[in-house]
């Protein structure tokens, strides 16, 4: 009879097979999903990491002057992890060179550097960083403690048993960054943009082309439709997670502390958050050019109140409630939390459950809205 | 007794594949279609036909439920559309006016879809395919994509996939414009077989000779069914009966003639009369010239054809 071979429930399988093939079809696609996240990495990486890729700019004011201080800067050279943009003769110029924001941070080698070397004395290095980077600072620290322990080896075998201490002084310079510090601002517009523009068309085009009046002439459910595209169109963009997280490590060796699983599920909910946002964009929208300025216009606030310009920390009380229905938001604060402090997935279970129910909330609206008319 | 009567209506209604009672559609203040009744019976090959903006698309899509009539109901083979359209949908093949498959898939990949999402799958849905490319002569453009295909072969496409389900009725809309002659004329050979394997045909059209080939029609019009029979019905309809045209030498009164209703048009040459039934009269009527003095030159039925016919209802 007719039941033979005939199946009953859900046709998301072939919706997913559909769109994956017309969206590999597409030139237009491919070019965005995977040259997109790639393009900005680099562009971002060069606009905003120009002070030389994995190196701290530092300047060393050297008092001392003799064999001893030339073997540290040696030292500090060779460890790949500074570059010394000026050797100074006074501190006063060392400073200079921090609060202008030219560097991260000023070591100062001290007078008797070479002689308390020789004599056996304990001596020290001071470093005057700029503490309005915490997270560099932290960083500038822990390569000169390398450095420096280094150091204290060479020198404790040559001249005997004696101590170098590295002392840390604040200094607050302007806000200056590298580029890791711009990772979760990378992340956050590659991730809502290319899904977003992309899936937000994926339905009035097909109400364009008149392509809807013959597929809601099959037994296909809303269900069907919203999961086959949300599915099909993160098997295209998945790649763009994967591709700028490793074209910012690679090409900028950039030190991110998380793991790369937390970094990648991180974004993953970011992700599927924006696909569902596109597509409840696609629900509403008349046609594609609609679609597009929706998907653009939507960016504008998620810009101003996710943190990416400005903390939202500082911003009014309104402001804070504003970002607060922001998905973008809980992206920025969860994937610099894993990120550059390295927290554990659990430390950010606030945000990632708010996301997901952001996307529950906007793939429920879809589902409520998606008329499966022809108009 | 209830359940005996029940029993008969339904019987009544499972022999209409569709019917339609009251069936209206309005775009803001536009009446699109305008209170339409229409019963199309299981096996028919029924044509709808009417100018552009008659209202003949709005009507189908109201049928196959893609878009919802502001007013009145439609049951195909007797389920309500509105209400159970899944249960309809495996009933129904759609042939949409303007080609509406995916034309970044391949000819083999639309087929496959659709079978598959209308829940074929295995043996089956390969059988399918595979008659689908023998059938409609798709073999040889399978891995072609649609996009890149011929006006025609996209209609063979078109007509392939809306059969790929098996379904009981067939709903085309314009399956012909802007398809030439020779394919045109294949594709009613096809519409003939499909009838014949008893599959419920309702076609549009607006080409008049190609409605000659149908069961029964209705004529629309500012979305509302102006006249509906069979192509004889409709042009007996239109022009009050049958025409009949008579040369004679000699002097007669027309309108004194058997059978004859009125007088159609009247020259020197000839006259163009119009009588009940033309094959019947016609001996009589030259009998009745003869008898009364006058020479039959010439005298013969007068074919009307369904433009003609829709001309007169339209100026009516």
């Amino acid at each position: 009879m007719i039941g033979e071979g005939i199946r009953k429930g859900l046709r998301i399988l072939p919706i997913v097979d559909k769109e994956v093939r017309q969206l590999l079809r597409d030139p237009k696609t491919i070019l965005m999903v995977l040259l997109m996240p790639i393009t900005v990495t680099i562009l971002f990486g060069y606009g905003y990491g120009g002070k030389g890729a994995g190196e701290f700019p530092i300047t060393v004011v050297d008092l001392d002057g003799r064999d001893g201080s030339f073997k540290f800067i040696q030292e500090l050279k060779n460890s790949r992890m500074f570059r010394i943009k000026a050797i100074y003769k006074s501190k006063g110029e060392g400073f200079a060179s921090v609060y202008s924001g030219k560097v991260y941070a000023s070591l100062v080698i001290p007078k008797s550097f070479t002689e308390d070397l020789i004599l056996g004395r304990p001596t020290r290095v001071e470093l005057y960083y700029d503490a309005s980077n915490p997270n560099t600072a932290q960083l500038v620290m822990q390569a000169v403690g390398v450095v420096t322990q280094k150091y204290q080896e060479w020198a404790a075998e040559k001249f005997g048993t004696f101590a170098i201490r590295p002392m840390f002084y604040t200094v607050y310079g302007p806000h200056v960054s590298k580029v890791e510090n711009f990772t979760p601002t990378l992340m956050a517009l590659i991730l809502q943009m290319v899904p977003t523009s992309l899936i937000s068309v994926s339905i009035c085009r097909e109400r364009e082309r008149g392509t809807f009046e013959q597929f809601i002439m099959t037994p296909v459910t809303v269900i069907d439709v919203i999961f086959g595209k949300l599915a099909a169109y993160f098997i295209a963009t998945i790649s763009d997670a994967v591709l700028s997280l490793f074209t910012a490590m690679l090409l900028f060796d950039i030190k991110l502390r998380g793991s790369f699983l937390n970094m990648f599920i991180v974004s993953t909910v970011f992700l599927i958050n924006s696909l569902s946002m596109g597509l409840l964009i696609s629900v509403f929208s008349r046609n594609q050019l609609q679609a597009y300025q929706a998907s653009v216009f939507i960016f504008i606030p998620a810009m101003l109140f996710s943190g990416m310009l400005i903390p939202v920390d500082i911003l009014s009380r309104e402001a804070q409630i504003i970002a607060a229905l922001i998905p973008m938001y809980y992206f920025m604060t969860a994937f610099r939390n894993v990120a550059l402090k390295g927290w554990d997935l659990w430390m950010v279970t606030d945000q990632l459950v708010k996301m997901n129910i952001f996307t529950a909330v906007f793939l429920l609206l879809s589902m409520r809205f998606l008329r499966m008319e022809v108009t | 007794m209830t359940i005996a009567s029940e029993t008969v209506s339904l019987e009544f209604k499972e022999t209409l594949a569709i019917e339609a009672k009251g069936l209206t559609k309005k775009f803001g203040n536009f009446i699109a279609v305008d209170h339409i009744d229409l019963e199309i019976k299981t096996g028919e090959n029924f044509g709808l036909l009417g100018p552009n903006g008659a209202g003949k698309t709005t009507t189908i899509r109201m049928i196959t439920g893609v878009i919802k009539p502001t007013e009145g109901i439609v049951r195909v083979f007797g389920i309500d559309v509105m209400r159970h359209r899944k249960r309809v949908l495996r009933l129904i093949g759609y042939m949409p006016q303007r080609f509406s498959l995916y034309e970044d898939l391949t000819v083999e990949e639309n087929l496959r879809l659709y079978g598959r999402l209308q829940g074929l799958s295995g043996n089956l849905l390969e059988e399918r395919i595979s008659n689908s490319l023998d059938r409609f002569y798709l073999r040889e453009f399978r891995s072609r994509l649609a996009g890149k295909l011929s006006g025609g072969t996209k209609q063979r496409l078109a007509l392939a996939v809306a059969l790929v389900h098996n379904p009981k009725l067939l709903i085309l809309d314009e399956p012909t414009a802007g398809v030439d002659p020779p394919l045109r004329r294949m594709f009613w050979e096809h519409f003939r077989e499909l009838n014949k394997e008893g599959k419920t045909i309702l076609v549009t059209t607006h080409y008049m000779d190609e409605a000659e080939n149908c069961d029964r029609l209705a004529l629309m019009n500012r979305g509302k069914i102006i006249a509906m029979g069979t192509p004889k019905e409709i042009k007996r309809k239109a022009m009050g009966g049958d025409l009949i045209e008579l040369s004679v030498d000699g002097e007669i009164v027309p309108e004194n003639l058997p059978g004859v209703i009125s007088v159609h048009e009247i020259s020197d040459e000839r006259i163009v009369l119009v009588v009940d039934d033309a094959s019947l009269r016609l001996p009589d009527i030259v009998k009745a010239v003869e008898s009364s003095g006058g020479k039959v030159r010439m005298a013969a039925p007068v074919h009307v054809s369904l433009e003609e016919a829709f001309i007169k209802f339209m100026g009516e």
